[in-house]
């Protein structure tokens, strides 16, 4: 979901949530970095227990940076291989060529060797730390590397949960999660748990930030054109030293969303009993709706006009109705949730023309704005006795005499004049005073208008429907069979599962949903690391594949051929840049890339097999740790068997331990590997 | 879904019962009718003799008539050799109301 539209509405709806980080900062005397203490208490007076990490929203943009001089890099050498071949093709001579190593950022996806090395690289962090560092005395680290299969925040959620359902959990335990997805947010809501503070760098709307998506400043994510950063410095040396304040942090506290929620949830005369816990459920599921990372989000449904309020008003009325809640533990009552999508549907046409008024509006106001900016003089000078005055004339200015009319008398005026021009709300401008382009219309050769992406749907206009299904789909809206396999498989899970179209169904199709059947496809498998790359990479980034896997990419006569095209459409779908526009990939059929995978799996070599495998989590415990010896001793006896951890040596926590073959006794540091910490 | 297979059924002249519902069975889960459709007569048009279920030869078929099927729903492009291969099997088939796409290098190109 994206993290500025959800978190804004939230932020702004209810504001108390969060509160500002106090960090005490490295302190530099004579050019020696002081190092901070972190066994002292925590300045924020509020002790965590746990600490996750989710490291994808770390990893990427640390790498941003060295991955746009890359493509810098590949463009100039694209440029100097033209050059070279065009002296070649004159018979010119040539110094020998320079081969540079080039970053491909898909590198960061599991399975691949950057991703293996950069697991090693963690593991030998967490060790050092245990090992000097004061405040690390009774960790107990937990790393879950790309091996393990899953996305990082749904591990940690379910970590969570495991934890809770077993007997020697602390229901105090504060958790503080630390990622700036706004879907933690839900996750964390999701957990029940009372005491979950999420913790993430403050964005500061006033103060310059770079363009999340590439790093630079000056413009924002919308506007982004993805190009190059400029160099600063003559080795680029610069580039980390951005001149704003150093990054601060906030804290989310989700205990006060829930007591928000709970006033706003809060449901009287229900013909049940009211269960707080399970309206948040369902409070969470409906922001899934607006949108997550799996689904496209539905076309009616848009956060910033008040998507999410708009469904709890009328979860509010469906509730009474229907007598219970859309979801119980994890299930969804898809009879219900036809109800609200039907309520939704019905108001889906008033939706779209509205946000087509709205569009509107906000273009014209702006074309007028720069049509003012344009001007030097402002739009509207007071004039009689209340006009300026130049300073420094000899006589001061007169006394005003009877302002009250004066001022009156102006106001008739203006209204005289508001009441010709084309509607009521175009004559004044944001400062109040009226504007002098009110009234003009809107001439179609503005030359200061861009021309507008073309927008074949034209979602305001009566057909809508029909051009969304022929456009998108392809198939005509009276096909209701189709449109129904839509909406089946917008709400369905197994390992299997992805959503096999491009777009989101409408919510005035959600019809007879209540009979389809949920259940997760039992017997399904996730893909191992090296067969998703082979679902998500593109050829041109299969040298991070094993040589026999690329061919399948490449070849023409490979029987998956089809999974990788060299040249896609994008449907922009009414936006600006390639980027912002749907791409239309084909889906990777699962039977047949793993049917033509099994030929080819022998070719592994062993170090590629452990890339591939699927991972467990790793423990790390420092040797002061309480645990420490119980995990020596199991090492000392080659025990085999998963044994159980006594959960009073690791602060409650349950689960089962084997022993890793990587594991390192040394001075102080032990490992090994669990297997479902439940 | 009963009705419409009958119906479908009856459209492939001079197929055999076999053959056509040899090549129903090779249709994608959430294929649209008038994709399928046209990727059957695909299928049935550069089939021969019934592969074998999970042959090289089945695979290849299946492969290629994506190719094509991609190219011509999606607007995807694929490498030469794959393209022509595809094109030359799909001789004679008459595509009607095939969308029409941007691509990303097309849009790539005007922009830079």
């Amino acid at each position: 979901m994206g993290v500025p539209a959800f978190f804004r509405w939230l932020s702004r709806k209810y504001p108390s949530i969060i509160v500002n980080c106090v960090e005490e900062k490295a302190k530099e005397c004579n050019g020696v970095k002081a190092p901070i203490d972190t066994s002292k208490p925590n300045p924020n007076e509020v002790e965590f227990d746990n600490l996750y990490l989710d490291m994808n929203g770390i990893i990427h943009p640390s790498f941003q940076i060295r991955f746009r001089a890359s493509k810098e890099g590949m463009e100039a050498a694209e440029e100097k291989q033209k050059i070279r071949r065009e002296i070649l093709a004159k018979g010119g001579i040539l110094p020998p060529e320079e081969v540079k190593e080039r970053f491909d950022s898909n590198c960061i996806t599991p399975g691949t060797e950057f991703m293996d090395n950069l697991a090693k690289c963690l593991r030998y962090y967490i060790a050092d730390r245990l090992n000097s560092d004061p405040g690390w005395k009774n960790l107990t680290v937990i790393l879950s590397d790309a091996s393990a299969p899953g996305e990082g925040e749904h591990k940690i959620m379910d970590y969570i949960r495991r934890q809770r359902a077993q007997p020697n959990h602390d229901p105090n335990t504060h958790h503080c999660l630390c990622g700036a997805d706004a879907d933690l947010i839900m996750l964390g809501l999701a957990t029940h748990e009372p005491n979950f503070t999420i913790i993430r760098e403050e964005f500061k709307p006033n103060k310059p930030k770079p363009c999340a998506l590439c790093n630079q400043m000056g413009h924002e994510v919308k506007d982004c054109q993805g190009l190059p950063r400029e160099k600063q410095g003559k080795h680029d040396q610069f580039a980390d030293s951005l001149p704003i304040a150093e990054q601060e942090f906030i804290f989310i506290r989700l205990c006060v969303l829930r007591e928000y929620l709970e006033r706003e949830l809060t449901m009287a005369s229900l013909p049940f009993t009211f269960d707080f816990e399970r309206s948040v459920d369902d409070w969470v599921f409906m922001c899934f709706f607006v949108g997550n990372d799996f689904l496209p989000h539905l076309p009616s449904l848009e956060i910033r006009e008040g998507a999410i309020d708009r469904l709890v008003n009328i979860y509010k009325n469906v509730v009474h109705k229907t007598g219970g809640y859309l979801t119980e533990s994890g299930f969804v009552n898809l009879q219900r949730v036809q109800m609200i999508m039907l309520a939704v549907g019905e108001v889906e046409d008033s939706i779209f023309k509205k946000r087509k008024d709205d569009d509107d509006n906000f273009k014209r106001r702006q074309k007028e704005k720069r049509k003012r900016m344009k001007r030097d003089q402002p739009s509207f000078i007071p004039g009689g006795q209340f006009s300026p005055q130049a300073l420094g004339n000899r006589s001061s200015p007169q006394a005003i005499s009877n302002p009250r009319q004066a001022a009156f008398e102006m106001r008739m005026h203006d209204r005289q004049n508001s009441t010709t021009s084309s509607s009521p709300n175009t004559s004044l401008t944001s400062d109040g005073s009226p504007s002098l382009a009110g009234g003009i219309k809107r001439k179609a050769e503005d030359s200061d208008s861009e021309p507008e992406p073309e927008d074949n749907i034209r979602l305001w206009e009566t057909g809508w429907k029909q051009r969304y299904y022929k456009n998108k789909f392809d198939v005509d809206a009276s096909d209701e069979k189709f449109r129904r396999k839509v909406v089946q498989s917008y709400g369905c899970a197994s390992w299997n599962w992805y959503y096999p179209f491009h777009y989101a169904p409408f919510a005035s199709d959600f019809e007879g949903i209540a009979d389809m059947p949920s259940d997760f496809e039992k017997g399904s498998k996730p893909f191992k690391p090296l067969e998703q790359l082979m679902g998500v990479f593109p050829a041109a980034s299969g040298n991070f594949l094993p040589p026999t896997w690329r061919k399948l990419m490449t070849d023409p006569e490979s029987s998956i051929i089809d999974f990788y095209p060299e040249d896609f459409a994008i449907d922009l779908n009414g936006k600006k840049y390639a980027w912002q526009g749907v791409a239309l990939l084909p889906f990777v059929d699962e039977r047949r890339l793993r049917a033509a995978l099994e030929e080819v799996y022998p070719d592994l070599t062993p170090e590629e097999s452990r890339r591939n495998s699927l991972g467990g989590d790793v423990l790390f415990v420092g040797k002061h740790h309480p645990l420490c010896d119980f995990i020596v001793e199991q090492y000392k006896t080659k025990n085999t068997e998963p044994v159980d951890i006594p959960p009073e040596l690791c602060h409650g926590i349950q689960g089962k331990l084997t022993l890793n073959e990587n594991a390192k006794l040394s001075v102080g540091i032990s490992r090994c590997s669990v297997t479902h910490l439940h | 879904m009963a009705a419409g297979k009958a119906m479908a059924a009856a459209e492939p002249l001079g197929r055999t019962a076999e053959e056509v519902a040899w090549a129903e069975a090779l249709r994608g889960a959430c294929e649209p009718e008038h994709h399928w459709r046209h990727r059957r007569e695909f299928l049935l048009r550069n089939v021969g003799e019934l592969p074998a279920a999970g042959s090289a030869q089945l695979q290849r078929l299946v492969s290629l008539s994506m190719v094509w099927a991609n190219h011509v729903f999606l607007g995807c492009r694929y490498p030469p050799q794959v393209m022509e291969k595809a094109l030359e099997m799909a001789e004679g088939i008459q595509v009607t109301g095939a969308p029409v796409r941007t691509t990303r290098d097309e849009l790539v190109a005007k922009k830079g």
